[in-house]
């Protein structure tokens, strides 16, 4: 992706914890961009760092424990690393918005959602209270809640999960940001209600030209949703590619033996009645306190060789937008 | 050879309100289900939340008492048993949590923990109960010294082996797993689960396997039922599930469901909207009807009981 066209660049990021055992390495040099428009897959484990990611971009980082300790992040070409707290504020929920995995836990349980959502257009917006009720009302029937009119006047306890989450994209949306940044958006809800929103907001993305970042643990949402992934690992980006060439053609270890751990509900890999082995993924994730010196798979990897150990590995970029951090893939 | 049979199995909770909390109505969270497994056995159980699975799980065990219904536990009826009487039953039936850390004492040794059911069965002690659960360690893949770790010097994965460990201590017929790998990242699941199926391969343990995961389901279950609000909608073995579901929640679920692979992405959109109703008013007639696609005037009325319409292909629909 030309980075001339990017509307968020992420470059060298890293954001550290402080922590009774050490300094987190949370994030640790990741880099990417954001196409205007696009759907981008941040996939990874627990801990990998992909929701640092996220808060970062938004500045959510608490102070107390956390900082970006270094690299850029620019969004429409404006560094938002040394922006004033002021000028973030007025940035996050209009030109960047957010959703979470628990609406519950952002929504104002003593507020109507009427209420909550045009308190955000009138903050940023300047418009009337009158004109915000409406595109209030407006936001909730576009996320297909029915009823719209009437919900306006309800509290978040009186909504289901799948409903909340609906609010929170309507609220998100009603300033008609840019991006979107979606951390774990319908790993709460259950399946059906999880279609109906990954159809939801694939359709306002249509329809609004937002484009949104994607954070996910399950491959499933990626596949179905994303046009591009980048993999995480251990707080570094180890893969990033297209969709379908990242699965049709994984080339990190890592993003392989994800691929062949997760039971498939599409195949019917059995054979002669016999229940197939799941590939495992031996060990554990590293512990973010201590500096990585090498790959920081390597202790995983069944390719490891002493070089991996000792030296972090290069970004190799093997065409058509595909790029893979491994000395395995190195010419 | 059946080892739990569940017989019109009915759990109800009494909802409390107004300022004498009075009985003001009753959620239906189990509402007659029927289902029998062998030894060897997986089935899985499969639905929504708020369906009633976990419930139903709950239930077998005893662990809430059941309103109405039977349930026989290697040949044995066990539903009316007090917890004295269910003492030495349960040995035969045992379960695995969706979090393991809350069923682990956090101040006994991991060892201690997983020793404990064969000190409360008078099974082994001292020298020899450390001996077997030093085996157990071992088998469920955990290094024999780390009995004298805490519960949270393990990661998510070692904990569900410790709460393995422990199920197995008794040598049971039957385990109830509700979400056992819910919690766990998936190559950390993909460890559960190869363990999960080597066990029962090796001892002929029977699961009652409660998820909302279709894929795990498919991969761990030999049949699967599938629950709506209380009621089983579905059951037959796994691969007529999948490749011919009857029930149009079952449909609904399996096309609602994501698969990683970009190349098949659902090409229609999600055939059921809105949410599930709540247990505590279910819509007349067929639970499904409000959000079902097919449904006709009858579905709204009566209740389609659940039906042999194939050798061993069970379905609660008027339209099959």
């Amino acid at each position: 992706m030309p980075a001339v066209s990017a509307i968020l660049e992420v470059r060298d990021l890293r954001t550290q914890f402080d922590t009774l055992d050490g300094v987190v390495r949370a994030v640790d040099g990741v880099s990417f961009d954001l196409a205007p428009g696009e759907t981008l897959g941040i996939v990874g484990e627990s801990g990998c760092g992909k929701s640092v990611t996220a808060l970062s971009i938004l500045r959510l980082i608490p102070p107390e424990t956390g900082r970006i300790a270094s690299g850029s992040i620019r969004f429409e070409g404006e560094e938002l690393t040394t922006l004033s707290e002021e000028a973030m504020k007025r940035l996050r929920g209009h030109r960047i918005s957010m959703i979470f995995q628990e609406p519950m836990t952002s929504l104002n349980p003593v507020l109507t959602v009427g209420t909550q959502i045009a308190e955000n257009v009138v903050r940023h917006t300047g418009a009337s209270k009158r004109a915000a009720r409406e595109r209030a009302y407006e936001m909730l029937d576009l996320v297909r809640i029915a009823d719209a009119r009437r919900r306006l006047d309800e509290y978040p306890h009186q909504l289901s999960g799948g409903m909340r989450q609906r609010v929170m994209i309507a609220m998100a949306l009603s300033c008609d940001p840019r991006v979107l940044i979606a951390d774990e958006p319908t790993t709460a809800l259950d399946v059906t209600i999880q279609a109906q929103i990954l159809d939801l907001m694939l359709d306002l993305k249509e329809k609004t030209g937002t484009a949104i970042v994607l954070i996910t643990h399950d491959l499933g949402v990626v596949a179905e949703t994303a046009q591009r992934v980048v993999v995480m690992y251990a707080g570094r980006k180890v893969e990033e590619a297209p969709v379908e060439v990242l699965f049709d053609n994984p080339l990190h270890p890592y993003t392989r033996g994800l691929m062949r751990a997760i039971p498939r509900l599409d195949v019917d890999a059995e054979e002669g009645g016999r229940r197939p082995r799941l590939q495992e993924i031996p060990g554990l994730v590293p512990m973010l306190t201590r500096a990585i010196v090498g790959c920081a798979f390597a202790a995983r990897c069944p390719l490891a060789t002493e070089r991996c150990r000792a030296e972090p590995p290069p970004v190799v970029d093997v065409g058509s937008g595909h790029t893979v951090a491994c000395w395995e893939v190195a010419p | 050879m059946t080892v739990l049979a569940v017989d019109g199995l009915v759990k109800h909770f009494p909802i409390h309100g107004g300022l004498l909390q009075r009985q003001v109505g009753t959620v239906k969270a189990v509402d007659g289900v029927s289902f029998a497994i062998a030894r060897g056995e997986t089935l899985g159980l499969v639905g929504e939340s708020g369906c009633g699975k976990s419930t139903v799980g709950k239930t077998i065990l005893k662990l809430i008492e059941p309103t109405a219904g039977r349930i026989v536990l290697g040949g044995e009826d066990i539903t009316a048993l007090r917890p004295g009487a269910m003492w030495p039953h349960r040995r035969r039936i045992q379960t695995i949590f969706q979090d393991p850390y809350s069923s682990l004492n956090p101040r006994l040794p991991a060892g201690t923990i997983v020793g404990e059911p064969f000190e409360n069965f008078g099974i082994a002690q001292g020298r020899e109960r450390d001996d077997r659960v030093a085996a157990l360690f071992q088998r469920v893949g955990l290094r024999a010294d780390s009995m004298r770790k805490y519960a949270h010097e393990f990661s998510g994965g070692q904990r569900q082996r410790l709460g393995i460990a422990k199920a197995l201590a008794v040598n049971p017929d039957v385990i109830v797993a509700d979400e056992p790998v819910s919690a766990l990242d998936v190559s950390v699941q993909a460890q559960v689960l190869n363990l999960l199926i080597d066990l029962q391969e090796e001892y002929g343990l029977a699961y009652l396997f409660i998820s909302h995961d279709l894929a795990v389901m498919r991969h761990i279950s030999h049949r699967i039922a599938v629950m709506y609000l209380g009621r089983i909608v579905e059951l037959t073995d796994k691969r007529t599930l999948f490749a011919r579901p009857l029930h149009p929640y079952t449909e609904a679920l399996l096309s609602a469901a994501t698969a990683p692979d970009p190349r098949r992405r659902r090409r229609k959109k999600a055939i059921v909207q809105g949410d599930v109703p709540s247990p505590a008013r279910p819509p007349p007639g067929c639970h499904f009807h409000t959000r079902c696609p097919y449904a006709v005037a009858e579905c709204k009325v009566t209740s389609p009981p659940l039906r042999e319409v194939a050798p061993g292909h069970h379905v609660a629909c008027h339209l099959r």
